[in-house]
């Protein structure tokens, strides 16, 4: 009976086995009430800005104190969103190629920051049948890969229904790839923006796993992963991104969710807007209005 | 109690490679790579840096004024300028850089500007101000036939899925293999109206747009009747020639007469009498003087009843009614009336002034984007009896 032995022992000292764990437990969950709790105080204190990602209190301070010198412009004032009303866009794909060109994105239909998909609901059918710019038969129709065109391949056949929806980074307030980077090569900018430091990016392409919206590709070339910033190096001096400026339709819409405002602010406020996949919980930034529940 | 002696050399080895790793990483990792999170701070300012390529369709106006006038007063651009919308869909325009692919922060560089997809630079190439030859040996900046309708069927092909407001064209029926560019003017491509002319008329000696779009202000008629006394010795007093080889001018469109008398004034379109007349009128002359012929009432002349007949075969084969029809190309309407008021009225001219305005395209002693182009397709018999059929159809 070394059982009951050992049972009488703990008694005499004062302690079961079941006390002491649950001793633990409370001592535990007050620890992280207390942590928790400083830690909401800390963020009070500071006057403006967001918490970043990942973001300690001390690097929240320095990035609200002294942020990165970017000329004539500071991180802490602006909160960057992008918007996409489907029921403007054409597919005319203009949006990938002005990206193309100003971010040296490789010229060919598979490696890119932002693309169109279309969606067609051919008659009778409850589910949309997809392709997008890297499908063969657009290749084919746009005569090379450096062009970029849809098809008419649906001239000849009844469809019920049809849209384009283009796409690109979410720059997410929780981003999987962020999570995942074991090199610290990409990382969330307190304005918003996902973005890379190519030169600390060893090309593991662990974060184009991680990305639930498939928004990264590989830039083979520089061995180094690609992805949509938003045109970082145009926001912030008070341009809009590529994709933006060339849309001949006002199908995307880009601002700061600080202003009220900005055309961003207006548009999700003035729209029934939803994001891509919010069940992934990665919160994205980019607000889609007239997108079906197919669109994912 | 010591400790013993294999103990303390493991603790010692421990403790040099600890000031080894912890010596190696503060060299290695740079001040700034905590400074915000897990990342180098430094690299935000450096993305941040990079030189923007898209300068916007403003860049474009110093060096382009003509087509950036004609863009403006059209329907490719971006109505925000003046907080118009133009349709649903197109609420922006599209800008410069849509359709001219290659942007503008290349250029001007040691490249030309790319006008064309297949000529574009995709090469990086940064901001410097260089100035470009204005000739490029074995380069040719137009896109081939089938690119440039590419251009325009980017946005404007009729698919399924594109938004129904957005104007689309099902090209097989719509022009067949003719370019877009030869009814529609790429910068403005409406052509009901008088800001969209097919094209703005070119000097063939500099290469520039001779004329600046703007808008049409109608003279005053009364005030052209004593202006058109000196035109009266030819055109007659009503507007209607004295010979037939000089064209009538009763019941023409007022924008198209301003716009020769100014082309004849500037020196674009020459011609030994009216080049001289033309440059002793004012810019009002010429208004009030267009104004007045405008309205005067027109006569239809007739021609040859056989050449008439193969005239109005041949007027359906060549694709005259594209323009020179009331009801352009989306209709059918009155034959020999123009559906621009920037284009010539046929209808109640003269055969033999058609004739000779059709073989001066011909020999290229007139120059026109369009009409140039028609002209050489045309054989003289061709010519006659198109001559003869416009000259006969109904001038009201």
């Amino acid at each position: 009976m070394t059982t009951l032995d050992e049972n009488a022992k703990q008694e005499a000292s004062g302690m079961t086995r079941r006390g002491f764990l649950g001793f633990l437990g409370k001592s535990a969950a007050c620890v992280g009430a207390i942590a928790g709790a400083s830690s909401t105080i800390g963020a009070t204190e500071l006057v403006h800005g967001k918490r970043g990602f990942q973001q300690n209190d001390e690097q929240f301070a320095e990035a609200v104190n002294n942020p990165p010198k970017v000329p004539d412009y500071n991180w802490n004032d602006h909160e960057w969103a992008m918007g996409v009303d489907t029921d403007r866009c054409i597919g005319c794909l203009r949006c990938m190629e002005a990206c193309k060109m100003e971010n040296s994105v490789q010229m060919d239909a598979f490696h890119f920051r932002t693309w169109v998909e279309r969606y067609v609901y051919l008659e009778g059918s409850n589910t949309a049948v997809v392709d997008s710019q890297s499908d063969p038969k657009n290749i084919e129709n746009a005569g090379s890969e450096t062009k970029f065109r849809f098809d008419n391949r649906y001239r000849n056949v009844k469809v019920d229904k049809a849209f384009f929806v283009p796409k690109l980074c979410n720059q997410c307030e929780h981003p999987s790839c962020v999570q995942v980077c074991p090199t610290g090569a990409t990382f969330k900018a307190n304005d918003g923006p996902v973005l890379i430091d190519t030169t600390y990016c060893i090309g593991c392409q662990y974060c184009v796993q991680a990305c639930p919206y498939g928004a990264r590709t590989f830039n083979e070339s520089r061995g180094t992963v690609d992805k949509c910033n938003w045109c970082y190096h145009r926001i912030t001096k008070g341009l809009n991104p590529a994709c933006v400026e060339v849309c001949p339709t006002g199908t995307r819409i880009f601002g700061d969710r600080k202003d009220p405002e900005s055309p961003i602010s207006l548009f999700i406020r003035n729209n029934h807007v939803q994001v891509l996949k919010p069940e992934m919980g990665n919160a994205p930034n980019v607000f889609y209005k007239g997108t079906d529940k197919e669109v994912v | 109690m010591s400790v013993p002696k294999h103990i303390v050399r493991l603790l010692a080895l421990i403790a040099v490679v600890a000031v080894v790793v912890f010596s190696v990483k503060k060299f290695l990792v740079p001040d700034s790579f905590y400074q915000y999170g897990h990342y180098r701070g430094n690299a935000v300012a450096e993305i941040a840096s990079k030189a923007p390529k898209l300068q916007g369709s403003a860049s474009c106006q110093s060096c382009h004024k003509e087509a950036y006038a004609v863009w403006t007063s059209g329907i490719h651009r971006k109505a925000t300028k003046d907080n118009k919308v133009q349709g649903v869909v197109v609420k922006y325009g599209p800008g410069c850089e849509v359709c001219h692919t290659g942007p503008a922060g290349n250029h001007p560089s040691k490249e030309p500007m790319p006008l064309s997809v297949e000529d574009r630079v995709t090469s990086i190439t940064h901001l410097e101000h260089k100035v470009h030859p204005a000739n490029v040996p074995g380069r040719n900046l137009m896109l081939d036939p089938e690119s440039m309708r590419g251009v325009c069927l980017n946005c404007h092909d009729k698919l399924e899925a594109r938004p129904v407001v957005q104007r689309q064209v099902a090209v097989d029926s719509h022009s067949g293999k003719e370019l877009c560019t030869t009814c529609h003017n790429p910068h403005s491509p409406r052509i009901d109206n008088f800001a969209a002319l097919p094209r703005p008329a070119v000097d063939p000696n500099t290469g520039k747009a001779i004329s600046a779009v703007e808008k049409f202000k109608t003279g005053d008629a009364s005030a052209g009747k004593s202006a058109a006394a000196v035109c009266a010795a030819c055109h007659g007093n009503a507007g209607v020639s004295v010979n037939p080889i000089w064209p009538n001018l009763a019941g023409q469109h007022a924008v198209y007469l301003t716009n020769a008398l100014k082309a004849f004034k500037s020196g674009a379109r020459k011609n030994d009498m009216m080049s001289g007349i033309a440059a002793g009128l004012s810019e009002a002359d010429i208004s009030n003087v267009a104004a007045y012929f405008a309205k005067a009432s027109c006569r239809v002349t007739g021609g040859d009843k056989a050449k008439i007949e193969a005239g109005k075969t041949k007027a359906a084969a060549a694709g005259c009614a594209a323009c020179h029809n009331a009801g352009g190309l989306r209709g059918t309407g009155a034959a020999g009336i123009s559906a621009s008021p920037a284009w010539p009225n046929l209808a109640g001219q003269n055969a033999d002034y058609l004739a000779s305005a059709l073989k001066s395209f011909k020999d290229d002693s007139r120059n026109h984007a369009v009409m140039s182009s028609v002209a050489k397709s045309l054989s003289d018999s061709d010519i006659d009896n198109l001559s003869a059929y416009y000259a006969s159809v109904s001038c009201k």
